[in-house]
């Protein structure tokens, strides 16, 4: 059984790759390569998966998942400019490819006892998000 | 690593849902006010799920660009404010249901997928949204248009 949680966060971001020239940056960015930046309301979908628990009917207690996702994702992504204040997008750009893959791996050791993380889904706007379900 | 990728467009389209195969009366009763003979439109979007492995170089699993002028070569500009039984070739026959524009979807994206991206991400799903409470999802066909 998989039950999610969604929360949200407001950050900036500048999606340039210093591998690639100012053209090729342009092409594959569009108006996201501005290298002054530009922000997003990102909505985090957060799935764990198990068996809930007998007794209390629960996978997780969803209070304490909530806390998790404050603790590790919005006390560290919210109202920043993640290429400057968030790791790793000091040296990955943080497109929202990266960002639902980074989730997962500050989110993911802290999921324990009968639950384990299913998927973790980034909505960077109404027309683009993406999932991540721990795949190599 | 490997992602989902989810782009989402939208057009406006008319439609009429009458089948011949049907009678005036069956027509009638099962698609109700869709079967209006004057016809009535939606706008409708349509959210195309991808999968691949995130480039390390520019942190995308596809190209946007490519992806979204593909969108709009094979579904948006053919579809764009048309009136779907008359004007696309695929519902003269077939009876434009969001169950039939999803595979119609599918299938246009599938047929033009190798071409753009050769050896990149492959085609998972398609979803299809007439109004905010009727969606029909199609999973993309395992052997075309696939890697």
């Amino acid at each position: 059984m998989v039950i999610s949680k969604k929360v949200e966060f407001s950050a900036s971001h500048i999606c340039r790759s210093a591998q690639l020239t100012d053209a090729e940056n342009e092409r594959v960015y569009g108006a996201a390569a501005n290298p002054l930046g530009h922000g997003h309301n990102y909505v985090v979908e957060v799935a764990i998966e198990g068996d809930p628990d007998p007794v209390t009917g629960m996978i997780l207690d969803l209070k304490r998942l909530r806390e998790i996702l404050e603790e590790k994702v919005l006390n560290v992504y919210d109202h920043r400019l993640l290429n400057r204040e968030v790791e790793p997008f000091d040296r990955v750009v943080p497109t929202v490819e990266n960002i639902a893959i980074d989730i997962w791996n500050r989110v993911e050791g802290s999921i324990r006892g009968r639950a384990k993380l299913h998927s973790v889904k980034v909505h960077e706007t109404n027309e683009l998000c993406v999932e991540y379900r721990g795949e190599a | 690593m490997t992602v989902r990728l989810s782009r989402r467009y939208g057009f406006f389209a008319s439609h009429r849902l009458h089948s011949r195969a049907l009678s005036d009366e069956e027509n009638r009763e099962t698609y109700g006010k869709c079967n209006n003979p004057w016809g009535h439109g939606h706008n409708y979007e349509v959210e195309v799920t991808v999968r691949g492995k995130v480039d390390p170089r520019t942190g995308r699993a596809i190209d946007l660009a490519v992806l979204d002028a593909l969108a709009e070569a094979e579904i948006l500009a053919p579809f764009r404010y048309r009136n779907l039984n008359q004007e696309l070739a695929a519902f003269r026959e077939v009876v434009p249901t969001t169950e039939n524009l999803g595979l119609e979807v599918d299938r246009r994206l599938r047929e033009a997928w190798t071409k753009a991206f050769a050896d990149g991400p492959s085609l998972e799903k398609v979803r299809i949204w007439e109004t905010e409470r009727n969606i029909c999802e199609v999973e993309a066909q395992a052997g075309e248009g696939q890697r």
